[in-house]
């Protein structure tokens, strides 16, 4: 795996859309030091201020304030913590549904693979937005029960996908090698169909990523997401909208946020794809 | 022919029967099985106790789960989706009410996203082994990660906020008479005589559609440009180029009738995911369809209407799904001799 993932580091598309992510990635994570403020901080003799820079903005609020008075810059940083969390879990957690369940479907097949394929065309049928919206009903809103959603509808694009790459690698002799060396079905799995797989499962968990910030965001947008205390881009989105002619900015600012952090993860999907893909990389591309 | 078509409607739809049975069935227990009480949702908030308790006899809660479902089934199949706790109103005529204008959003849409993704296609296409290439290649991956509710966002602050070129919000501009005859506001305001009603519902409905337009244009541009690449590696092609036609004919008249097949089934599917994405441009633009019902069904907690709208929208996607296999059946000439 060293050779593929190294040979990766040297698309640019993957280092570009890296470093993207490692900027977020700590504004998310040390948030506390780089917000100048707390954000539920609340000053209501300073609503709905312009960014800086404009005629009257403030100094103390670079990016200018919401409707209650709050530091739009300070809620866009521990906004990007909620949108990295849900994105990082819920994509972790897809993936090891998904993919469990493909592994199992794939090398197995016949009745399993029937079941389970089956399972996926259910769930599959209904429109995730719908799904999603009808599970933060029963889940109620909070930050762990949005993970939790995504996970439950989003398990299906891992489990199909690999599914069909699953059932190419099993064919191969080198996996029928390994059951007559007397490894178990585990052992052959895991050590044999699962290194194949790999490249498929790091592009579809980047390219979830990308889904999941975006899944949260209109949970969050819609109020079905994130608890009210918790900074979330889709929360800022749905206030700045009833505000939109008194402060553009304020909508302008967490749509651009949610624009660059997608456009990182599929950014690195799509790097990963190509120099992962070792068909091809053996055609020479 | 035509009879291997109905063939084949038939079948799907037959298929289609169980999934829409376990699919409702799933909806059902997990909206029963939900820490909401419709009976005590129904009533004052003053009610006592045994208020609540003869609600539910009445609403037949107390009874088992699948006694419950088959009771529901029951109705739906007689055209009874229950009634909305929220809006006091039967649930089915809150969604039949709702439909038309969500099914002209997607329309609209979905006719954006065909003009797009073709042009675009074709683009992309004729950029091939030039110096733009990768720059193209770049953009059309830029769209493709930007989803309709970004696209509704992005539009509506540019035409809407910045430019004021376009109204934001709602079917038509308030004040204007809404006729109600089928229930297409386009097609309605034409049978009233209304020009200013049609054009004022056209201009509201320019931002929503193109922003679902514009999230599904790029899958279908990638598409066909991969299309014409494959079609390009076929002999015919090069035939084709050898008779003397330019290359335009050669792309026009040969290659695009060949690489629009895989295209246009891929575009079907798109129109199924593209329904449902109506619900958050609808959302974003307080246009008065199904998707803006549900999500306040869903503030609400309004299990029946929740169940009657999850319901619409599994139907249609089916229905839409099945809808295209035809239609590639009668497109494609390969799979019509048997």
């Amino acid at each position: 795996m060293k050779g593929p993932l190294a040979h990766s580091l040297r698309s640019p598309k993957v280092l570009i859309a890296l470093s993207m992510i490692f900027c977020i990635a700590t504004c998310a994570i040390f948030a506390g030091a780089v917000a100048p403020h707390e954000p539920g901080e609340q000053n209501l003799l300073a609503i709905l201020t312009p960014p800086e820079w404009m005629p009257g903005g403030d100094p103390n609020y670079p990016l200018g304030t919401d409707s209650l008075g709050r530091c739009v810059l300070s809620r866009l940083i521990y906004g990007a913590r909620t949108a990295m969390l849900v994105a990082f879990f819920a994509s972790l957690g897809a993936m090891i549904i998904g993919s469990v369940l493909a592994h199992i479907s794939g090398y197995f097949g016949g009745a399993v693979d029937w079941v389970i394929g089956r399972l996926v065309d259910i769930w599959m049928s209904f429109p995730p937005v719908i799904l999603s919206l009808i599970l933060m009903v029963g889940l109620g809103i909070g930050l762990g029960k949005v993970i939790l959603a995504i996970i439950l509808v989003d398990w299906t694009r891992f489990c199909r996908v690999l599914r069909s790459e699953v059932l190419v690698v099993t064919r191969h002799e080198y996996v029928a090698a390994a059951r007559l060396l007397g490894f178990t079905h585990r052992q052959t799995i895991v050590r044999e169909v699962l290194p194949a797989t790999l490249p498929l499962l790091i592009t579809l968990l980047s390219l979830e990523m990308a889904i999941a910030v975006v899944v949260e965001a209109i949970l969050s947008f819609v109020g079905l997401g994130v608890s009210a205390d918790q900074p979330a881009w889709g929360q800022m989105i749905a206030d700045a909208r009833q505000y939109v002619y008194q402060s553009p900015s304020n909508l302008l600012l967490p749509i651009a946020a949610i624009c660059f952090t997608v456009m990182a993860f599929n950014l690195l999907g799509d790097g990963l794809r190509r120099s992962l893909d070792v068909r091809l990389m053996e055609t020479g591309h | 022919m035509i009879a291997t078509v109905i063939t084949l409607i038939a079948r799907r739809l037959l298929a289609a029967i169980p999934i829409l049975l376990i699919v409702s069935a799933l909806l059902f227990c997990l909206l029963r099985t939900l820490p909401v009480d419709p009976a005590a949702m129904s009533l004052p908030p003053n009610a006592t106790i045994a208020e609540i308790e003869a609600k539910r006899r009445e609403m037949g809660l107390d009874r088992p789960l699948p006694e419950q479902y088959v009771i529901w089934l029951h109705g739906a199949l007689h055209g009874d989706l229950g009634q909305s706790i929220q809006l006091r109103r039967p649930a089915g005529s809150l969604v039949t009410a709702t439909l038309p204008a969500t099914i002209q959003l997607a329309v609209a849409a979905m006719v954006i996203a065909g003009a797009l993704g073709f042009g675009g296609g074709l683009l992309l296409f004729h950029l091939r082994g030039t110096m733009l290439e990768p720059v193209a290649d770049l953009v059309s991956i830029l769209l493709l990660s930007i989803p309709e509710f970004l696209w509704g966002l992005i539009l509506l602050f540019v035409f809407g906020v910045l430019l004021r070129a376009l109204p934001f919000t709602g079917e038509v501009a308030p004040g204007l008479p809404v006729p109600h005859i089928s229930g297409f506001l386009l097609i309605d305001s034409l049978l009233i005589g209304h020009p200013d009603v049609f054009y004022s519902a056209c201009r509201h409905l320019v931002l929503p559609a193109t922003a679902l337009g514009l999230a599904f244009s790029p899958t279908i541009m990638r598409v066909l440009r991969s299309s014409l690449f494959d079609v390009y590696h076929e002999e015919y092609i090069q035939q084709a180029r050898l008779r003397g036609l330019s290359e335009r004919q050669v792309l026009l008249g040969h290659a695009l009738k060949n690489a629009a097949l895989p295209t246009l089934t891929l575009a079907g599917v798109q129109f199924g995911i593209l329904f449902s994405g109506t619900l958050l441009v609808e959302v974003i633009y307080s246009y008065p369809g199904m998707g803006n019902l549900m999500v306040d069904a869903v503030r609400n907690a309004d299990l029946p209407l929740i169940q009657a709208i999850g319901l619409t929208y599994c139907i249609v996607v089916l229905l839409i799904n099945t809808a295209v296999d035809s239609l590639y059946l009668v497109l494609n000439p390969k799979l019509r001799v048997r």
